[in-house]
């Protein structure tokens, strides 16, 4: 367990005035909000900072911190994130004001007996549902795909203190799931108090950027690259899909750079599969041998194109 | 449950969650989420909260609500007008990516 100095996290000192700390929590929130930051780290920031406001903005807890002296130096290490690159957020148990935190095991090691405690006591109701992003590939979300992910999850031991655990699921993504949609686990969230059911575990599906694929809504969008032959001519071109299949598409005659085509039925699978976007992009080959220059002066010379003259004249 | 076993995950439609569900997925109370609605920071499918459906992009509005109200005390009014601008923001970065500029 590392030593966490709340009060370097929120850059004050150890006798600030409670407006001291909100004013620096607030400061360093809008810094690292993970809404709006641009810093690299800002979700694990946010996350420290969250937790040493939760501490030093408590009265009974920054007591509790304070009086373990102040001769501990920080660990050195960093916690490493979850291998999955979305955070996951909890609801402390027991209190309602708890979500979004994800708190080290310094804090539960700590604070975990009064989260115990006051969890014992509730009324009987149904776990909390816990709720975490997933990054998915493209090819994954398109024809599903069995996927491992690591959260990091609160829960009570034998003593009914709040412990950190670390929780591998294996989980079947279903085909065809679209960005922000979401996916449910049934009651593989909290564990409910005094026999109620566990809470659902939700995934909000975000999808991870492609170099050649691009998804929105239903459709599935490719820029379709063209040699100038085949754009003037029409062709029939093969396009890899996401999930390795081969279409094949008949391109018209006379299409030019930013023409888009679309084919029905080959986007999004699902009960109403979405369409397959082409952008058209002619590309030139280079003039850089003696036999293609002389093609384009061929062209230059027998043609008369004027690429500039008004369109339709 | 074993670990390795398999999960099988259910997708959920848009506007399919219950405002029971959606309290439990944002870990707020009934009374916030229907202030909000009541206030028109929140959109709602539905004429009475028991018949209300949320999809994932009002559970997500609500989570950012939710979190300015309380990392700055801010007023919901505020807070819904910071995710008015989020998702403002959001679409224009989709239209720019679409464009090829990011």
């Amino acid at each position: 367990m590392e030593f966490k100095d709340y009060y370097a996290t929120l850059g004050v000192a150890r006798d600030a005035g409670a407006g001291e700390i909100k004013k620096a929590f607030r400061r360093l929130a809008r810094k690292y909000h993970p809404d709006v930051s641009k810093e690299a780290n800002a979700e694990a920031r946010m996350k420290e900072i969250n937790e040493a406001n939760a501490v030093l903005s408590d009265t009974e807890k920054r007591a509790a911190y304070d009086a373990l002296g102040s001769g501990h130096r920080p660990g050195e290490e960093f916690r490493p994130p979850p291998d999955w690159d979305a955070g996951f957020e909890f609801s402390r148990p027991g209190s309602g004001d708890g979500a979004g935190a994800d708190f080290s095991d310094f804090f539960a090691e700590l604070f975990g007996r009064m989260g115990g405690a006051r969890h014992a006591r509730g009324p009987r109701h149904r776990g909390e549902d816990h709720y975490a992003r997933i990054l998915l590939d493209i090819e994954d979300a398109w024809q599903g795909a069995s996927r491992q992910i690591s959260l990091r999850v609160p829960k009570l031991d034998d003593q009914g203190r709040v412990v950190l655990d670390t929780r591998t699921l294996q989980v079947q993504i279903p085909k065809g799931v679209r960005e922000g949609q979401l996916i449910r686990l049934a009651n593989q969230g909290a564990p409910g108090v005094q026999g109620e059911p566990s809470g659902d575990l939700l995934l909000e599906v975000h999808l991870k950027p492609h170099p050649r694929f691009r998804v929105e809504g239903r459709d599935l969008h490719i820029e379709l690259p063209l040699a100038p032959w085949e754009a003037a001519l029409g062709a029939v071109v093969p396009i890899a899909l996401p999930d390795g299949s081969e279409l094949k598409v008949r391109i018209p005659p006379g299409a030019q750079s930013g023409r888009r085509l679309r084919v029905p039925g080959k986007g999004v699978p699902g009960a109403t599969p979405g369409g397959l976007e082409l952008t058209v992009r002619v590309v030139l080959p280079g003039a850089d041998t003696p036999r293609a220059r002389e093609l384009y002066e061929t062209m230059a010379r027998e043609l008369g194109f004027d690429p500039r003259a008004p369109a339709g004249g | 449950m074993r670990d390795e076993d398999l999960l099988i995950g259910t997708l959920l439609e848009d506007a399919c969650l219950t405002l029971e569900e959606l309290c439990s997925a944002c870990a707020v109370s009934q009374d916030w989420v229907e202030r909000r609605v009541r206030e028109g920071l929140l959109p709602i499918a539905g004429e009475t909260p028991e018949a209300w459906r949320f999809s994932s992009r009002d559970l997500r509005r609500a989570r950012v609500i939710w979190r300015y109200e309380r990392d700055f005390e801010a007023e919901p009014e505020l807070a819904a007008l910071v995710a008015d601008l989020m998702e403002e923001i959001e679409a224009l970065r989709a239209r720019l990516q679409r464009a090829g500029l990011a």
